[in-house]
């Protein structure tokens, strides 16, 4: 493990895909905005940017969601993850969302450059 | 192998001493091969006040010895039973002689109903984590053939570290567990198969009984 307690720990990337059903891609781009986001901002999460393809709202296809999210290390996911893995309310959130999905991926990412720290423990 | 683990959760957290030492001689006179009967520490999750864990060389030692042990859990100062019994599934060890280590057992319940090439899948990345994470020095996943308590336990995830701080740093900050085998167990994430409530429960262990 690192002995530099000082040191910033390396960010790392909460990565949501939506990819909605047909016609669905404004309102749950709106809806995530409105019912998640709040909540993962308190959980510690920064949002960092969102993506929309194509660039345009589809209404017979699919549009696909692109949420990248920031958090302070490691120490900063547990705490998202123990609080938002707890709460009914988020729970009920993905339910919804993923009636309104064709699929959806979550994963977690970091800058190449700050690998070999976070595998440093 | 057959083992058998229980998680017993008392009314006086007091009494773990005396239970104890009642287990281990009831484990001793059913010829338990190796025992681990010691009071868990804090930061076990669902993971009871005492850790018990038994294995036998034949099944019938095994269920025998469970059937004997079941009255001693069955008292009033007994609060609830977390348990598993099973065959040993795969397993590793890189340091078969640690001593003087920590042991822990994670209890999880994967979803009735989930297609089997998902848990080969889950279970494939599990029995990956030691190879990633070299804190794990001993290690074993197995499926449960039976289980009691809080839910019907379906997997039992044994590792031993030669310290807390094993568990404790490198198991659970290490991007392995938390950015891929987390997916599994994280309601947040699509992949997830394994129910919410699990027993994580760790004690002092004198020798490996991986």
């Amino acid at each position: 493990m690192t002995t530099d307690d000082t040191a910033v720990a390396p960010t790392v990337h909460a990565i949501d895909e939506i990819v909605a059903k047909p016609g669905e891609g404004k309102a749950l781009l709106d809806d995530y905005l409105a019912r998640y986001a709040p909540g993962a901002r308190a959980r510690g999460m920064v949002l960092e940017q969102i993506l929309v393809s194509p660039p345009m709202w589809l209404d017979d296809q699919s549009n696909t969601l692109v949420f990248r999210w920031s958090l302070a290390g490691a120490g900063a996911w547990w705490q998202m993850r123990f609080v938002g893995g707890n709460d009914p309310d988020v729970a009920a959130w993905w339910a919804d969302a993923d009636a309104r999905a064709v699929s959806r991926r979550r994963y977690f990412a970091s800058d190449p450059a700050d690998v070999e720290r976070l595998c440093d423990v | 192998m057959y083992k058998l683990t229980r998680l017993v959760t008392l009314t006086d957290s007091a009494s773990v001493s005396a239970l104890a030492d009642e287990i281990r001689v009831l484990a001793a006179a059913h010829s338990a091969y190796r025992q681990l009967v010691a009071p868990t520490h804090a930061g076990s999750h669902f993971g009871g006040d005492l850790l018990a864990h038994f294995s036998f060389d034949a099944e019938v030692q095994c269920s025998d010895f469970g059937a004997a042990l079941a009255p001693l859990l069955a008292t009033p100062a007994v609060a609830s039973v977390d348990g598993v019994s099973y065959q040993s599934g795969s397993g590793g060890r890189s340091d078969p002689g640690l001593a003087n280590g920590v042991y822990r057992v994670l209890l999880l319940s994967v979803d009735e109903g989930t297609d089997p090439a998902l848990v080969a899948h889950f279970e494939a990345e599990t029995r990956m984590m030691p190879h990633y994470i070299t804190a794990i020095r001993n290690w074993q996943l197995s499926r449960a053939d039976d289980a009691i308590g809080a839910r019907r336990w379906t997997h039992v995830w044994e590792q031993e570290y030669a310290d807390a701080g094993g568990l404790m740093g490198p198991y659970m900050m290490h991007p392995y567990h938390w950015a891929r085998i987390d997916r599994w167990f994280d309601p947040e994430c699509p992949d997830r198969i394994v129910d919410a409530r699990l027993c994580h429960s760790f004690c002092t262990m004198e020798a490996s009984v991986l």
